[in-house]
Formats: structure tokens, C-alpha cells, sequence
């Protein structure tokens, strides 16, 4: 068996898996409370991935860094995180507030609506061209000298271990909120069932905008993420990894935080793999085969439960 | 009384409406036939995912009208913009678009090949000649749209011969060796993948051939097949980009084959991964010293970087003009017909792309020649064939 190939897949399907269920989330914790798909996500995830780029271009362009690595990936994360939360909130408040009522499609229309109108005015005010993180030439490629070996040769470089680390670390604390805190307990219950919710006394307007914020702020760092990782940024970006982090949340169970980080896994790995050991040409025709056997075995995916409906 | 009054009104109104459109469609005819103002149409993706290199091809095209305009020159120039995005139906709405509005007489684009088969019927209908910058699939000039498609870029069946004997004569991949060639699905890379890898399988080298899309940005699980006798990895990419990245992945994983772009990946300032080759058309003209001038007031205009796919797009509206001005020079109308005739006939001795311009019979570029550049330590290109 060629370990050195293996361990390249399984190293590149797990980072690649951990953006994707970053992403995933969002669309998951979105759909859990309000039933709607909000295929504006992965463009947040686009403009997430452009603050971090224009925090390195801040600080004097990859090649000439003026600040610390370590220091210089906070920032970007913080920055990025919170223009991601802020434009989930103005897209929730302006675009999706008034159709909560509206029957799906015009949500559903609304979304689409919103992607098209982030990636051109991304592009009207950015530019079309490609830009790169170009990770390789901070401090003279140091951060990707780092990190550690397989034994089978295969190394594992920092950018890659905090793209992995950064994203179980964001999922766990997602866990914890959600699990313990107040806000978490007010957002589970809005999500099981949002009218009773409110007669209840939770202020629902305040649970969809952190919702919102924080789902938005996930697909922020997931930008980061991969812009530190895979380097290229452009305006049109966040449409197929949106893509695929829709299929993963799909696959998990749309709704449900823990499949939609199992998902994003399964994605990233079937990717990875079939790329390596298949066909490079076939690669997205397995994971939508992938989705389509989910659907037929599993409908409401790995981790969905399936939902009872009185009549 | 008032019956007969209110259906003389009436006739009255519609005898006026009448009127102004009859004006207003002599006007446009009028202004059609002569050679005041001769409008080309430009098809380009000029938004959605290739936005870069079509709005680099129109910037170019409208530099050289603009200056054209400035300088004095009749006729005065217009240029009529479609956004095609890259999409072969898109490319075909506005082709429609283009052959109905009489006031266009020839046409600049499409881009990709895909565009210039799904426009071919509707410019050709309507009597309209078409020229790109950047289709080079071969047997777009091979077949019935000779004498109304041209490009000023020589085609794949120039480049993928000339890759290939560069590897094998040069870069020393031989019989049993192996070369992988990776194309991003796109019909220009995987047409000139195609030529490149029938070349070399002839040669008896071990291809082999994978596929990614043209937004990837992780290339890792590919690289990982990349074994010791990979002696060269070919990138037909349109971005370049998605070149620089894979160069620099392979290297991250400690591989050693030589990086091979195609002409797609032309582009100093994005891929200049030291060591790694390029093909291409033309020089950088932003390298050539006679060009600097033009360049200079390019980038005036249109600040930041610019592709090697902007500047055939200058010397084709270039090649319109004189075609035009000779029309009108001749007749005083410049009409459709009369302009692809000229067009085909219409020779520059000197363009900004270092070589001088005509199109053969068949529509290709006569003399046509790619080079071959390596990319220096410091990132620059160096002309090595």
C-alpha cells in the first residue's frame, strides 16, 4: 500500500472537510430555526476571505510582513469573523426579516437573490482578478516550514494544522453556547418550535440575529481558513464551496450541528480520495452520488431525525 | 361631429407616432451606411468567473478605440460592450443583440471557443465579421466560418506540438518517462491537453491525464500522484493564478517535476514560480521595450495588473479600424459586408505584439509562432525558444 498517498488524502480531506463544516454550519443552524435555505452563506464566506486578505495587504502584502505570523492570524480571524456576524445581520434584517411569513420560495428566491448581488458588487469594488494569501512567502515561508512528519514522509504544514485545530476549536465552542448558555437553550427551543418559543417569553427576533451573527461568523473564519491554506481569493468563490458545504449539511442532516460537521467531513474526504485513488475527473460526480445515495438511504441524512408531523 | 372629430384625433396621433418612427429608423439606417460614427460590438466575459480576463479584453479594445478617437482619425470609433460571461448561451442573447443593431458593422470576440461555435450562425447570418483574442480551438478556422471568423492568436495546433518537443528535446522527458497533464475541464484546456498528450504518448512517454475543476484551489490530493519519474507536470489553465498554486503545493510536498503552463498561465505578476515554463503567443508586452509607451498609457487609464489575454484584443480593434477606415476611404460606407471583406485583406506591419499582423485564408493568423519562457529566480519571464 502507498502510505504516502493515503496519508496526502486523508491530510487534505480533513482540511478541506474542516472548512466545509464550517461553512455547513451556518446552513445548519439557519435552517434549524427558520426552515431557510440561505444560499447567500457561501458568499459570506467570500467576504470573510477578503477581509483576511486586505488585513495581510494592511500590514505591508505577504511578501513584506510587518507583524508576527501568529499575531497577524488573529486579527485577520477576529476581523473577519466579525464582518461576516455584521453582514449575516444586514442580510437577515434587510433581505430575509420580511418574508419570515412568505411562503418558502420567496425566501428561498430572496437568497439566491442576495449571492448574486454580494459576488457582483465583490466584484464591482474588488475586482475580478484572482489574489492570493500567498502563505508561502510570509517571513520567508516559515509558517509552512513548520508544523510536523508522518512517517510515511507526509508533511503536515502550520497552515493546515490551523485550518484543522481553528476549526474543531470554533466547533466546540459553537457546542458549549450553544449547549450552555442561555442564548444556545433560547436558540434550541426556537429551533424545535419557534411560535411556542416566543409565547413562551424568548424574544425570537433576538434569537434569529444571533443566529445570524454567529453562523455568519463561522463561514467568516472558514475564509480565513482557507485563504491561509489554498491561497486564492476572488469574488465568485463562496458559490461552490457553498456548494459543497450545503451538500455536506445535507448529508449530516440539515438542522443538526454535529452532522453538519460530519458531513463536511465525509465531503472533504470523499473528495480527497476519490481525486486520489479514483478519477481527478470524476471527483464531483462522487460526492453528488454520494448525496443521492444519503437521500435514498437516509433522507433526512446521517444525523437528521426524521420529522413527525400530526394531521 | 364629435365621433368624426375624436377619429381625426386619433389618426392624427398615430400619423405623428408613425412618423418619428420612420425618422428614427431612417436615422439609424442613415447613420449605419455612412462613416461619421461606425460602432464594433465587443463580446467578453466581462463579469462572472473569467471576469478578469474579459475585462482586461475590453479595457485593451477600448484603450485603442479611445486613442484612435483622440487622435483624429476617421471614422470616429464606438464600442458597443456584451457581456458574455463565459457562458456559450449568454454569448448567444447578445449576439442577437449585436446582429440586430444595424449600427454595428464587425464584431470583436467571442473569448472561449465554446462562444465563438454558439455565436457562429447568428453573427454569420446577420453578414457580421468575428475575431478573437484568445479562442484557439483548431477547428474553429477549419470549417464554414471561414471568411467571417478570424483571431490574431495562433492556434493550439501551433502550441501543443511546439509544448511537446519542447519537453522531450529540451527538458529530457523520454520514452518511459512520465509527464502528468492536468486540464482545469474547460474546452480550451481540455482541447490543447488532447493535442499536447497525443504528442507525447507518440513519443512512447507514460501520460498521465487528470482533471480539475477551474475554480479548485486544492491541488494536494492531485500532487500526491506525482511520482519520481514525473519528470514534467503540464498545466493548460486559463488562470494563471491556479498555476502558481500548483507549483507551490508540489513544492510544499517536496516534489521535483518541472511545471509546464500553457499560454492560459501566461502572466508575470500571478504565476512565477522560479524554474516552472510557460508557452505563449506573444511576448509580455509589458517586457517589450517599443510597447512601453502604450503601456504606460494603458495603465493610466486601467491601474493594476493586466493579462497576456488584454492585448490581442487592442490589435484586433486595431485591425478593424484600418479595415474601416480603408472602406470608407474607398465607398464613404462602411457596411458589413464591405468590412469583412476589407478585414481579411487589412495587413499591420507592426503591432504591440512585437510581430506584424494578417490573417490567411483561412481566417488564422499568418506565421504563426509560440514561444517559450522560463520563469527566472526573481520571477521574471526569460524567452528560452
Amino acid at each position: 500500500m502507498n502510505w504516502n498517498l493515503f496519508l496526502t488524502e486523508l491530510v487534505a480531506g480533513i482540511t478541506h472537510g474542516s472548512v466545509y463544516a464550517l461553512i455547513a454550519l451556518g446552513y445548519s443552524m439557519v435552517y434549524g430555526i427558520l426552515k431557510l435555505l440561505n444560499f447567500a452563506h457561501g458568499d459570506v464566506y467570500m467576504v470573510g476571505s477578503f477581509v483576511g486578505f486586505g488585513i495581510i495587504s494592511l500590514f505591508g502584502g505577504s511578501e513584506n510582513l510587518s507583524v508576527n505570523s501568529w499575531v497577524l492570524l488573529l486579527v485577520m480571524l477576529l476581523c473577519a469573523m466579525l464582518a461576516g456576524g455584521l453582514l449575516g445581520v444586514m442580510i437577515e434584517r434587510f433581505a430575509y426579516r420580511r418574508l419570515r411569513t412568505a411562503p418558502r420560495i420567496a425566501p428561498l428566491i430572496t437568497a439566491l437573490g442576495v449571492a448574486f448581488f454580494l459576488e457582483n458588487s465583490a466584484q464591482l469594488l474588488l475586482g475580478a482578478q484572482y489574489q492570493s494569501y500567498n502563505s508561502y512567502g510570509w517571513h520567508g515561508g516559515s509558517l509552512w516550514a513548520e508544523g510536523f512528519t508522518l512517517p510515511s514522509g507526509v508533511h503536515v504544514g502550520m497552515p493546515q494544522i490551523i485550518a484543522v485545530v481553528g476549526a474543531v476549536v470554533l466547533m466546540l465552542g459553537l457546542t458549549g453556547f450553544v449547549q450552555r448558555t442561555q442564548l444556545g437553550k433560547a436558540m434550541r427551543a426556537t429551533s424545535f418550535d419557534r411560535e411556542a418559543a416566543a409565547m413562551m417569553g424568548i424574544d425570537v427576533d433576538k434569537v434569529i440575529v444571533a443566529t445570524f451573527f454567529i453562523g455568519s461568523a463561522l463561514a467568516g473564519a472558514a475564509g480565513v481558513f482557507n485563504g491561509l491554506v489554498y491561497q486564492q481569493v476572488w469574488p465568485y468563490m463562496g458559490f461552490q464551496a457553498g456548494l459543497y458545504a450545503f451538500i455536506a449539511a445535507v448529508v449530516g442532516g440539515i438542522g443538526n450541528l454535529p452532522g453538519a460537521v460530519i458531513g463536511g467531513l465525509v465531503i472533504g474526504l470523499a473528495q480527497s480520495f476519490s481525486i486520489g485513488y479514483i478519477s481527478s475527473t470524476f471527483s464531483d460526480a462522487i460526492v453528488f452520488a454520494i448525496l443521492i445515495a444519503v437521500m435514498i438511504l437516509r433522507p433526512s441524512g446521517v444525523l437528521g431525525r426524521a420529522a413527525v408531523q400530526k394531521v | 361631429m364629435s365621433k368624426f372629430r375624436r377619429v381625426g384625433a386619433v389618426a392624427l396621433v398615430a400619423g405623428v407616432l408613425a412618423a418619428v418612427v420612420a425618422t428614427s429608423a431612417f436615422a439609424t439606417s442613415a447613420k449605419a451606411k455612412g462613416c461619421g460614427t461606425v460602432s464594433i460590438g465587443m463580446l467578453a466575459p466581462i463579469t462572472g468567473p473569467a471576469g478578469s480576463i474579459g475585462s482586461d479584453q475590453l479595457h485593451w479594445a477600448q484603450y485603442f478605440i479611445d486613442t484612435w478617437n483622440k487622435s483624429g482619425q476617421k471614422p470616429t470609433l464606438k464600442l458597443v460592450q456584451g457581456d458574455t460571461q463565459l457562458d456559450p448561451s449568454k454569448a448567444s442573447t447578445v449576439a442577437q443583440q449585436f446582429a440586430s443593431d444595424k449600427t454595428i458593422v464587425g464584431v470583436i470576440g467571442p473569448a472561449g471557443s465554446d462562444e465563438v461555435q454558439a455565436v457562429a450562425g447568428i453573427l454569420g447570418n446577420a453578414g457580421l465579421a468575428f475575431t478573437s483574442g484568445s479562442a484557439t480551438r483548431v477547428s474553429l478556422t477549419a470549417g464554414p466560418l471561414k471568411g467571417f471568423f478570424f483571431r490574431d492568436v495562433p492556434n493550439d495546433g501551433v502550441q501543443g506540438p511546439t509544448d511537446a518537443n519542447y519537453m522531450t528535446k529540451t527538458l529530457g522527458v523520454q520514452s518511459g518517462d512520465g509527464v502528468m497533464i492536468v486540464d482545469d475541464q474547460e474546452s480550451y484546456s481540455t482541447g490543447l491537453a488532447d493535442i499536447v498528450q497525443a504528442a507525447l504518448k507518440a513519443k512512447g512517454v507514460n501520460v498521465d491525464r487528470e482533471s480539475v475543476s477551474q475554480k479548485a484551489n486544492d491541488f494536494s490530493s492531485l500532487i500526491a500522484k506525482v511520482t519520481s519519474s514525473t519528470k514534467v507536470v503540464f498545466l493548460p489553465f486559463q488562470i494563471a493564478s491556479e498555476a502558481q498554486l500548483f507549483a507551490q503545493q508540489l513544492k510544499a510536498q517536496g516534489k521535483s517535476a518541472v511545471v509546464f503552463g500553457s499560454d492560459g498561465t501566461f502572466d508575470s505578476s500571478k504565476f512565477n514560480a522560479p524554474g516552472a515554463y510557460v508557452s505563449f503567443f506573444a511576448p509580455d508586452v509589458t517586457t517589450i521595450a517599443a510597447d512601453a509607451k502604450i503601456v504606460a498609457g494603458f495603465h493610466k487609464v486601467y491601474p493594476g495588473a493586466t493579462s497576456p489575454f488584454g492585448a490581442p484584443n487592442y490589435v484586433l480593434a486595431q485591425m478593424y479600424a484600418t479595415a474601416i477606415q480603408q472602406v470608407c476611404q474607398k465607398t464613404g460606407t462602411a457596411t458589413r459586408k464591405a468590412v469583412r471583406l476589407q478585414l481579411a485583406k487589412t495587413s499591420l506591419s507592426s503591432t504591440i505584439l512585437g510581430t506584424p499582423m494578417k490573417f490567411d485564408a483561412n481566417g488564422d493568423v499568418a506565421g504563426a509562432a509560440f514561444h517559450i519562457f522560463k520563469i527566472q529566480p526573481d520571477g521574471s519571464y526569460k524567452t528560452v525558444a
